[in-house]
């Protein structure tokens, strides 16, 4: 009989330590059967949580070899096939970890309360007679609608991993996208606003978040929306911001990015002395050229051309 | 010690409904306590969407309409000043969620989309794509983070401590923190949700839903009401139990046996696949038994075929649905039909509400809302599309009734449930200290498999007495089951062992009241009676516990305008 093991991060509430548990294969089943086997046959000491086993609930997300997924829709064989028969199973990183695979979720709902993660309703519309709204517009906050609040995209962000002091989860970005964009709230301005200082400009585009979101939402892509708007706004006086619009206009102007120039014009000339060392380190190690003016790329007017027809297509 | 004016218990829909209507009174201390994060509620798995008359597909629609479809849904078994009462609150109740924020699916004019349901003889479900529940769940959790309600997340209801008719106060598990808590409560809304998981894998609900409060209120000594009414949904999908929704059959879905016919038209000619739930279940358990399913035994099925709507309707209208049929079942709707059989769905009996205006109970304190409580509106059947707008109507008058008693009360006794919380303490040390026993899940499954072979969609006495024999002997041996976990932290199979005791007492009152229940009515589909007996059963049966055991006893029906009426479809 075919036997996989699952080796799993355990946490008892004082001491971590990694359990294996070996049991036979079944076809057909997800990576939550083989939990609820082990916790049913071998060991009723496993912590983990699940409900809905219907990708709806989000209690289930774990990570399975270093990915996040949810475990009561990931395939046992799809997986096995990728990984051989032992697998590593660990609770969501840059979360607190209460029990095995069980994490504590009160640092993230206090940061949707305080980004007011809700709607703030647009006078015209009363609690008596409801609100309105086009078909097309409820289809512009209809993926976001759709976030279950697992937190793979949190677990799985560069971001937050490296520090979670100036960056929120990539779901609450999500969720502020989602007021933003619903026509039937009044709050964009202020919305855009507060969320400037919530590291809106942090994020390293790792688009780890899109690719583990279960539901198919895409909160990389949802902090590009609110960074353009809040450029559409105005609010450009922030090296991201200046970072974003010198890079555009190299790219128009040349096509080329001039690395020297970009710098500056991000972050200052004090603060670009500042980096001077890593400079320096760059420098010698050829990774940029001081001396290096771009003149523009061959098909320029393409690359012209190509910025235009975006320029155009988001025109409201 | 913990004290609260208002706590509400679970966080569905109903019970962050309630939440918000008590937070909304002036100087009350409110707690919502939660055996998970809020939002893995059962709320979250309702897909098709949630009733009321708004008119915006069918100006002829009505309040009347309403009531006369849901009262005709419930075999006229609910009570229909109840009913009158909730479909009038409705409207206004959906526009209200929709300033809350729910994102609803919109007509061309704007206006809440809505659709056909089962037993529905208008269009008048309201709806988000195909996950309603989910985006009504979420909504009412952004409303309760927006109004700073005070949350107790991972907090499991261990007891209702009552004396005298009075509530005290509840015994709670903090989970994460490891320890057992007494808080003092001037009154409670139980809004737990149902009892769908006695029939363990062969269920729609998530493992959560084991009637953990209708078993606390029938140890305070509260009635359950109706309980042998038990709704299989008829299309889970055949391998895992999980939910089709009933939008598929609303949006125009057949159901198909394995000779390729519609054989709805058998059982329910004028309505076909829009028959109400009980009769579409009945008719492929029929279908099954009469050797037109396709497989064997318990993994027999019949199929839900979509094809013909076309792959953009799928898409647009039924994306989870295709999702997760994919997922669970390796079929594409868009190309093949797909393999479904009745799954226990929800439980319309529960915990017996005297008022529906304020939901009380007869315990002076305790307040019930949603699957937990039986008002009664769903009677023997439920309509698709009723259950999101109970807990919408009910959330809101269980969390003002609440509200209202707490502010009248004075103070609780609080020794009481000091007391109580020191017993919990030790029986934790008991039942987990034990090395010898059943299994939680020996039991569990045993009672699954006798509930779903004796008490499923057809039942006799035979098999109910059975049945009843055999759950006496999972009880008894409960009694000295093995726990085998001490520690306190997060300790998952001590809330299993309590999941467990709860299902056995509700699976206890389903059978009973099943087997004294000597008719066919909505759900409840006796063999050996197949007719329904206004006379000897037009009565609500209300089962409670005591120290002898368990006793029945009845309650007539509240008939208004609809005289009772043989239902067709």
């Amino acid at each position: 009989m075919r036997q996989i093991t699952y080796i799993i991060e355990r946490f008892d509430g004082a001491r971590k330590f990694t359990q294996e548990y070996s049991f036979s294969h079944q076809p057909g089943k997800t990576i939550l059967w083989g939990l609820i086997t082990i916790k049913d046959t071998l060991d009723p000491t496993l912590a983990f949580t699940a409900a809905c086993r219907s990708a709806v609930c989000g209690a289930c997300a774990i990570r399975v070899n270093g990915q996040a997924t949810l475990a009561c829709e990931t395939p046992l064989d799809a997986t096995l096939d990728r990984f051989g028969d032992t697998l590593t199973l660990a609770p969501l990183q840059n979360f607190t970890v209460i029990r095995d695979l069980v994490v504590g979720w009160e640092e993230k709902t206090r940061h949707l309360a305080d980004d007011q993660t809700w709607l703030i309703p647009q006078d015209k519309f009363s609690v008596q007679n409801g609100c309105r709204q086009s078909a097309a517009d409820f289809k512009k906050i209809n993926t976001q609608a759709a976030c279950i609040l697992c937190g793979a995209c949190a677990s799985e962000c560069s971001k937050l991993t490296a520090n979670h002091n100036d960056f929120l989860e990539p779901f609450t970005y999500s969720k502020v996208w989602k007021f933003v964009a619903d026509t039937r709230d009044k709050s964009a301005p202020e919305r855009i606003k507060a969320i400037l200082d919530k590291g809106l400009w942090k994020c390293l585009h790792c688009a780890e978040c899109i690719a583990k979101c279960p539901k198919g939402l895409a909160p990389g892509e949802d902090i590009a929306r609110l960074r353009r708007l809040s450029i559409q706004m105005g609010y450009t006086d922030s090296p991201g911001a200046r970072h974003a619009l010198a890079f555009l206009q190299d790219i128009t102007d040349t096509g080329r990015l001039n690395e020297a120039k970009l710098s500056v014009r991000s972050i200052g000339v004090l603060g670009s002395i500042k980096k001077f060392p890593l400079a320096l380190k760059l420098i010698r190690r050829g990774k940029l050229n001081p001396f290096y003016f771009p003149t523009k790329v061959k098909g320029h007017d393409q690359i012209k051309a190509i910025l235009n027809a975006l320029k155009e297509s988001e025109q409201p | 010690m913990e004290n609260y004016d208002v706590l509400v218990i679970g966080s569905g829909g109903a019970g962050m409904r309630a939440a918000l209507e008590a937070v909304r009174q002036e100087g009350l201390s409110v707690a919502l306590m939660t055996k998970m994060f809020p939002t893995r509620s059962a709320t979250g798995c309702a897909q098709g969407g949630i009733n009321g008359a708004l008119k915006n597909m069918d100006p002829a629609d009505s309040l009347e309409k309403h009531s006369f479809d849901t009262v005709k849904g419930s075999d006229y078994l609910g009570d229909q000043d109840a009913i009158e009462y909730f479909v009038s609150q409705m409207p206004d109740a959906i526009r209200e969620l929709d300033y809350f924020g729910v994102p609803f699916s919109r007509d061309s004019e704007g206006r809440i989309a809505q659709r056909n349901f089962g037993g529905a003889s208008s269009p008048r479900t309201c709806f988000s794509a195909d996950v309603t529940g989910h985006v009504i769940l979420h909504t009412l959790y952004e409303q309760c983070l927006k109004h700073g309600v005070k949350m107790l997340t991972e907090w499991y209801l261990l007891q209702i401590v009552v004396k005298d008719g009075q509530l005290n106060g509840v015994v709670a598990y903090d989970m994460k923190g490891g320890r057992i808590v007494p808080l003092a409560a001037k009154a409670i809304v139980v809004a737990t949700g149902g009892a769908g998981r006695i029939y363990w894998l062969r269920t729609t609900n998530p493992f959560t839903s084991t009637g953990d409060g209708m078993a606390a209120c029938l140890d305070a000594g509260i009635a359950l009401k109706d309980p042998e009414f038990v709704q299989f949904h008829p299309t889970g999908l055949a391998g895992t139990g999980i939910l089709m929704s009933e939008a598929s059959r609303g949006e125009g879905g057949y159901l198909l046996n394995n000779q390729g016919e519609r054989f709805m038209a058998r059982y329910a000619p004028e309505k076909m696949e829009l028959a109400t739930r009980d009769l579409v279940s009945q008719a492929i358990e029929t279908e099954i038994k009469e050797g037109r399913g396709f497989g064997q035994g318990l993994s027999a099925y019949v199929q839900l075929d979509l094809r013909h709507l076309g792959r953009e309707k799928i898409l647009e209208r039924l994306p989870q649905i295709r999702e997760l049929a994919i997922t669970f079942e390796q079929v594409d709707p868009i190309e093949q039909p797909i393999p479904i059989r009745p799954s226990c769905h929800y439980t319309m009996g529960g915990i017996d509400v005297l008022d529906y205006r304020t939901c009380t109970t007869a315990v002076t304190g305790v307040y019930a809302a949603g699957e937990a409580a039986c008002v009664s509106i769903h009677g023997a059947n439920r309509l698709g599309g009723n259950s999101l707008a109970d807990i919408i109507a009910f959330g809101k008058f269980a969390g003002k009734g609440a509200a209202d008693c707490a502010r009248q009360r004075q103070v609780v006794e609080v020794a009481s449930v000091d007391k109580a919380a020191k017993e919990w303490e030790d029986k934790f040390f008991l039942v987990t200290s034990r090395k010898t026993g059943a299994t939680i899940t020996g039991i569990r499954d045993r009672l699954a498999e006798i509930m779903w072979n004796n008490v499923g969609v057809f039942r006799t006495e035979a098999e109910m007495a059975a049945a009843i024999t055999i759950v006496d002997q999972l009880i008894e041996e409960y009694q000295t089951v093995q726990v085998l976990d001490s520690n306190k932290v997060y300790n998952t199979i001590f809330v299993n062992y309590i999941e467990l005791g709860s299902m056995l007492s509700v699976a206890k009152a389903v059978v009973l009241g099943a087997l004294h229940r000597q008719e066919s009515r909505g759900s409840h589909c006796r063999a050996d009676f197949p007719e329904r007996d206004d006379e000897g059963f037009l009565k609500h049966t209300l089962i409670t516990k005591q120290t002898a055991g368990y006793n029945i006893s009845y309650r007539p029906v509240v008939v208004t305008r609809y005289q009772p009426a043989e239902r067709k479809y």
